[in-house]
């Protein structure tokens, strides 16, 4: 058994450090080659305006990237999520979605004290130890029936609610788009991740690898329809995932702000203000 | 004295204005949120009797333009080259516009089967209502999605959709925005294009 995991796992690591260096060194033509956006002349102050509030001073470059991650997408994701779909029956695919997120709760939970969040924490700890628990390693998501729902977090939002500029918009390699802020974020949760740590046997190497291939076709498989859709009706699908996903941050950077409830019990003596958010809820 | 008596008055005079305004969100915001039950339960209502696109695409047509300000979105889309464009390129992007809207919007619904909507509150943001929602379909966690709509009091029509945070209009004119700015910032061009989706 033990043997049978080192060949299949050895050469899988092998070949993504081929890709990797492949994709890094795709990366170094593309800026040799497309450089930076020409700003509009600054007679025009309309196009100024759009262009800074854009924010994509290397859009050439970010194109090039999102060409690339197309066309990998085309050939292996979007029909290996397909596949997902068609082999894996929906529930269990469920399933497999909520133990993968379960397994994320310490970068989650670390994530929400950092960011001072202290019913997130309780949220997250709850899940973790009734999901784990009752819902089976994670398998069946209890806790959101039990009044403790998921919230998306990551180290990008906590360098978000420190105040910390995204920075221009990056289209990056197999990641996709991403922003400085949020790709060091994408950096410091695998380091806070503490099955990075697990060791480095070959079994913790397979089950890392297994779990961010699985996590790569689960989230694949979830935005199958919404990318088709804006593939068919964007007429510029770069402009819009870019759109998208720099609204999409900022709108959980601000309902990350707004989450400021009470954490005192409801049965203690409450202070009249936090008295009336309680009863408001 | 005679001034401060003034103001007085004045304060006095304006109190049942500032206790008027509440109120008057209130009904703004309640009105709001009957105007989006009953134009989804049209929406949903529709989509449970057609099943083809086409006939779809006829059924939702009356209600998208009854309840949907597509003059006014079509105008924020383009943004800055509305002002740009002739009069003659502004009629027929607005009506060109207004096809594309609806062959999206019944695509997008055409997903959604078994959808179900929780409509929640409003709140005023300048002079227009957000009414939030949060909608539900199996084997999706559920998305909120806020609803502006502006003229509550009187006329109320959708003017946006934000989903998660993400504003359908601005998404849509950041679209049309860069393909003009690769495209010689050139209105017929882009009338074509969305002709050209149209025909797909």
């Amino acid at each position: 058994m033990n043997a049978d995991l080192r060949t299949t796992a050895v050469p899988t690591v092998v070949l993504l450090a081929r890709v990797w260096r492949f994709m890094l060194f795709a990366g170094l033509l593309a800026v040799v080659m497309a450089g930076c956006a020409t700003p509009p002349p600054a007679d025009d102050p309309d196009a100024v305006a759009e262009f800074k509030q854009t924010n994509d001073p290397l859009e050439p470059t970010n194109r090039v990237f999102y060409d690339i991650n197309n066309g990998l997408d085309t050939v292996i994701l979007r029909p290996a999520a397909q596949g997902y779909r068609f082999v894996v029956p929906g529930p269990v695919r469920t399933g497999i979605h909520n133990v993968l997120t379960n397994l994320n709760t310490p970068v989650q939970l670390s994530n929400d004290v950092m960011q001072g969040k202290p019913r997130r924490a309780g949220d997250t700890t709850m899940r973790f130890l009734i999901n784990t628990t009752v819902g089976v390693a994670g398998i069946f998501d209890v806790a959101t029936g039990w009044g403790y729902p998921n919230h998306d977090t990551d180290f990008g939002l906590t360098l978000a609610n420190w105040g910390v500029p995204e920075g221009p918009f990056l289209f990056l390699p197999v990641l996709g788009p991403s922003n400085p802020r949020d790709a060091v974020g994408f950096g410091v949760d695998i380091a806070q991740d503490p099955f990075t740590w697990v060791g480095n046997s070959t079994a913790a190497t397979v089950f890392n690898w297994t779990r961010y291939g699985l996590n790569a076709l689960d989230s694949r498989e979830r935005y199958l329809d919404p990318v088709d859709q804006i593939k068919k009706t964007a007429l510029d699908p770069y402009a819009t995932f870019r759109s998208l996903y720099r609204q999409h941050r900022q709108g959980d950077t601000k309902a990350l702000r707004d989450d400021n409830r009470a954490t005192i019990p409801v049965w203690f003596p409450q202070a009249p203000a936090d008295a009336a958010a309680v009863r408001n809820r | 004295m005679f001034e401060r008596r003034m103001f007085l008055l004045a304060g006095l005079g304006a109190m049942p204005l500032l206790t008027a305004v509440p109120a008057l969100a209130d009904t703004n915001g309640d009105r709001a949120i009957a105007f989006i039950k009953s134009t989804s339960d049209m929406i949903l209502g529709a989509m449970r009797r057609t099943g083809s696109t086409e006939e779809r695409r006829k059924v939702l047509g009356p209600i998208i333009d009854k309840s949907l300000d597509v003059d006014g979105l079509a105008r924020f889309c383009l943004g800055r080259f509305w002002r740009t464009a002739t009069p003659d390129q502004q009629q027929r992007y607005t009506a060109v516009f207004h096809q594309v809207l609806i062959g999206n919007i019944t695509a997008k619904l055409g997903e959604y089967q078994d959808v179900r909507l929780t409509i929640g509150r409003s709140k005023s943001q300048d002079d227009v209502e957000m009414v939030s929602s949060v909608v539900e379909h199996p084997n999706n966690p559920p998305t909120t999605v806020e609803w502006a709509v502006a003229d509550a009091a009187s006329d109320p029509k959708v003017i946006d959709v934000v989903a998660e945070g993400t504003s359908l209009r601005l998404t849509q004119r950041q679209d049309y925005a860069s393909y003009l700015t690769h495209n010689d910032s050139n209105v017929d061009k882009l009338i074509d294009a969305m002709r050209q989706q149209l025909t797909q």
